[in-house]
């Protein structure tokens, strides 16, 4: 059987096919050059407005956080405990749990994104609490996986003076020198 | 019957190709990234390690936030720059561009390390390119004096190649890039960059050898595999603009089967097997994607290319009934359409973005974000995501959104706090009320100057004892009563008659006196010392007994000065938050309508689109209908 194409049909449908190609491959965000212009200025406006109430924003809770850190841990009582890692990635951290006089005032269960950040040099403000003045006991124990899935707990006993200013104590994972064995190493900071 | 390929259309087809093709990656990474920052081991300040906890958990805001109280509290006085430095990318991510450039430039005011400056730099030419303000961004780029660290130098090479092509200057940043290699992947990048920059320049065949190599690279991740998708993609059209069929084929089939380019190049295969005079092969891509969700636009178009296939292989009937299913397909999208936008005029339609979004760090735009949205619900307000993230000025609308949205969450989180602060501020003046009434107490019963007085007679006595040398002052109670014994003795002695028993009697005290006196003597030093050493403790004891005395009375005349300091701080944060939260609602809600209204446009645009289609499928129908009429039909 003879194959007839009508001659018109092609072209025309090359012709359509080709301007609606044109359409596919960069449509258009805005329907004409009138209304993105209207468009991308409504756009301006608003983003420069957003960014001025998001920089008031930011100074509102910079003011926000420094009055609650002032008015709930002053720096005659204040004690934080920070925790830092300097392990290799092969050290996965579970957890930590932390006890101040025989108290346990934290057990935190860390996620993937912050196990990263701390491998990556975060330093994680664990702890933060009121403390008279004088001598105070910390227990900290660290669990988490090693090479091979072996497990790892691992504590520390730190006593430290409290005195008139705020008390920072750095609760540093560590490799334990050569034996790739991670261990705490504790630094205190007035 | 040879069809050839229209070359208008086929130059279009790659100058649109192209234009999707615009230079990509280092946009999408807009803020501060961690070659800014000192290695681990180099943290010396605690509170920017904190910053840095959060900043690499991609919490922008909490990260700035704490990194303003630090700075403000002087808590990083060994990290002064790099901290300043961070800011202003923070300020950066999170799209405050006026606030990060006025901290870039406050930075480079001042006297900083060159490697400070040089990345100060670099990130004001980004938001100056970003802003469009090119010649602005290459004089940046031009200040920046040696290599940056890690991947920020091949991120500045991407950028200083992306403002000479936005300034159409592709020659030059054909040159800017020549040579380059690196194993980070922004050389992908550049050579994608390149190569778009040099078919649009003319030279053509040194642009394709580098999509070729871009599009045949090894790849990793998700981002690699789509800008390779993107490479071949490009690579296509531009080959199919060229009238190389043959090769536009094999580069479009290298495009994956399920990544975000492939219905583009599926329906660019179609058209490179029609232009090779295969519309049988033609087919076998158009049909696939024919079966794909009519939402996307390729997809409309092979609904049209499916029939035209068919008339071309003289399959009449078939090209009729797929025109016939095109214009119901055309009808059914354009109510969807309708549905759609209805929806997003309803309101809740950048939630409903936002809950479809992947959460992490990739922003709108980002490659992660574009193929999460193509797989997201097909609800009315979510159908069209895709394309309208396409457009850059609405990714940044929803970014605005997003961050108003966590701000939003943040202030009713804080109100609550607030009103603890103040219940707080109350009971601890209420604490303070108590307490004074103790320490007024205690204060009265302490005379600390009745004290230092008996210490300063102690001391008095001391010093005669040394200069007197008198042994007997140091003698202990049971000594004196002995000496004053003995004295008394002596008297009573010298008051018997003058005689024998008188003078033993007399003889017997005196050796009596001089042994205690020699007993007196011999200790004398060591007694000496141990006053000494006694008044040392009474003097470190009544300096210690000042300090506490002055730090109760200090304390009780601060405490309620605090209190009340801290009550005017929780009032006059309150008052800034009660004029925040109706203007962020308000922005919110501006916002929405902004990107609405856009939204909306875009879909009357896709609809008028398919109207052309379906007209287009009608007339080709009734041409159809005029050939059988006239007896051509099979």
């Amino acid at each position: 059987m003879t194959t007839t194409v009508p001659r018109r049909l092609p072209r025309r449908a090359r012709q359509l096919l080709a301007a609606s190609a044109l359409l596919i491959l960069c449509a258009a965000p805005f329907g004409t050059r009138a209304d993105a212009t209207e468009a991308a200025a409504g756009l301006r406006t608003v983003d420069q407005d957003v960014q001025a109430l998001k920089k008031e924003l930011v100074d509102l809770n910079r003011d926000l956080f420094r009055l609650e850190e002032e008015l709930l841990y002053p720096a005659s009582t204040q004690v934080a405990v920070f925790l830092s890692v300097n392990v290799g990635t092969f050290f996965a951290l579970d957890s930590v749990q932390l006890e101040l006089d025989g108290k346990e005032v934290t057990n935190y269960l860390y996620t993937e994104r912050e196990v990263a950040a701390l491998h990556r040099g975060g330093v994680q403000k664990l702890y933060l609490g009121n403390l008279k003045a004088g001598e105070h006991e910390l227990v900290a124990v660290f669990t988490g996986k090693g090479p091979h899935d072996r497990d790892y707990r691992r504590g520390t006993t730190v006593k430290f003076d409290k005195t008139i200013g705020a008390k920072y104590v750095e609760l540093r994972i560590t490799d334990r020198d050569s034996a790739l064995q991670p261990e705490f190493d504790v630094r205190q900071w007035e | 019957m040879t069809l050839t390929f229209p070359r208008r259309s086929a130059s279009w087809l790659v100058a649109v190709s192209l234009a999707c093709a615009e230079p990509t990656a280092a946009a999408s990474r807009a803020g501060a990234t961690e070659a800014d920052l000192p290695p681990p081991s180099s943290i010396r300040n605690l509170d920017y390690g904190d910053v840095l906890f959060h900043f690499f958990q991609d919490d922008y805001f909490g990260a700035l936030v704490r990194l303003e109280v630090a700075q403000e509290l002087r808590r990083l006085p060994d990290h002064p720059d790099e901290a300043a430095l961070l800011a202003g990318g923070l300020y950066l991510s999170l799209g405050m561009h006026l606030e990060a450039t006025r901290r870039f430039e406050q930075l480079l005011a001042g006297p900083v390390p060159r490697s400070v400056a040089d990345r100060a730099l670099f990130y004001l030419a980004r938001i100056q390119y970003q802003r469009e303000y090119l010649e602005q961004a290459e004089r940046s780029l031009a200040r920046i004096q040696g290599p940056l660290p890690g991947d920020l130098e091949a991120e500045r090479r991407l950028l200083a190649s992306n403002v000479l092509m936005a300034r159409g200057r592709y020659g030059a940043a054909a040159a800017a890039l020549e040579g380059w290699s690196d194993a980070s992947g922004w050389a992908d990048y550049a050579r994608f960059n390149l190569g778009v920059a040099l078919v649009r320049s003319g030279e053509s065949p040194r642009g394709r050898e580098l999509l070729e190599a871009v599009g045949t690279a090894q790849a990793g991740d998700e981002e690699r595999l789509a800008l390779r998708d993107r490479a071949n993609l490009a690579l296509g059209f531009a080959l199919l603009q060229e009238r190389q069929p043959e090769a536009a084929a094999v580069a479009l089939n290298r495009v994956r089967l399920d990544g975000p380019f492939t219905n583009r190049a599926l329906l660019g295969l179609g058209w490179a097997e029609s232009e090779a005079s295969r519309p049988e092969r033609a087919l076998v891509p158009w049909l696939e994607l024919r079966q794909r969700p009519v939402v996307d636009a390729a997809v409309q178009e092979s609904l049209l290319a499916v029939p035209f296939a068919y008339a071309r292989l003289a399959s009449n009937g078939q090209a009729a009934e797929q025109y016939r299913h095109a214009v119901s397909a055309y009808a059914a999208e354009a109510r969807r359409l309708d549905e759609s936008i209805t929806a997003i005029r309803a309101g809740g339609f950048l939630d409903a973005v936002l809950e479809a979004a992947p959460a992490g760090r990739d922003g709108p735009g980002s490659v992660s974000w574009l193929w999460q949205l193509q797989r997201a619900p097909d609800a009315p307000h979510t159908r069209y995501l895709y394309q309208l993230l396409a457009s850059h000025g609405f990714q940044e609308g929803l970014k605005n959104y997003r961050d108003l949205r966590i701000m939003q969450d943040d202030l009713a989180r804080w109100s609550s706090s607030l009103e603890a602060f103040d219940e707080m501020v109350a009971a601890r003046e209420r604490l303070a009320g108590g307490r004074d009434a103790r320490k007024s107490e205690f204060l009265s019963a302490t005379d600390l100057e009745a004290l230092q007085r008996r210490r300063d007679a102690i001391d008095a006595r001391l010093d005669r004892i040394v200069t007197e040398r008198d042994v007997t002052g140091l003698a202990t109670p049971v000594e004196a009563a002995q000496w004053q014994a003995l004295g008394a003795l002596a008297t009573r002695i010298d008051a018997l008659p003058p005689g024998a028993q008188r003078d033993a009697l007399a003889e017997r005290a005196r050796l009596l006196q001089g042994t205690l006196q020699w007993q007196l003597d011999a200790t004398y030093k060591l007694r000496l010392s141990r006053q000494h050493a006694g008044m040392r403790i009474l003097d470190e004891a009544l300096v210690e007994a000042r300090q506490r005395v002055g730090q109760i009375e200090q304390a009780s005349q601060l405490v309620p000065r605090n209190n009340h300091e801290f009550a005017r701080r929780v009032d006059e944060l309150a008052e800034r938050m009660a004029r925040l939260q109706p203007r962020v609602d308000a922005a919110a809600a501006a916002q929405e309508r902004l990107l609405a209204g856009i939204a909306v446009r875009e879909l009357e645009a896709q609809k008028a689109r398919l109207a052309s289609y379906a007209t287009q499928a009608q007339f080709a129908l009734a041409a159809l209908y005029d050939g059988a009429a006239s007896g051509g039909a099979r």
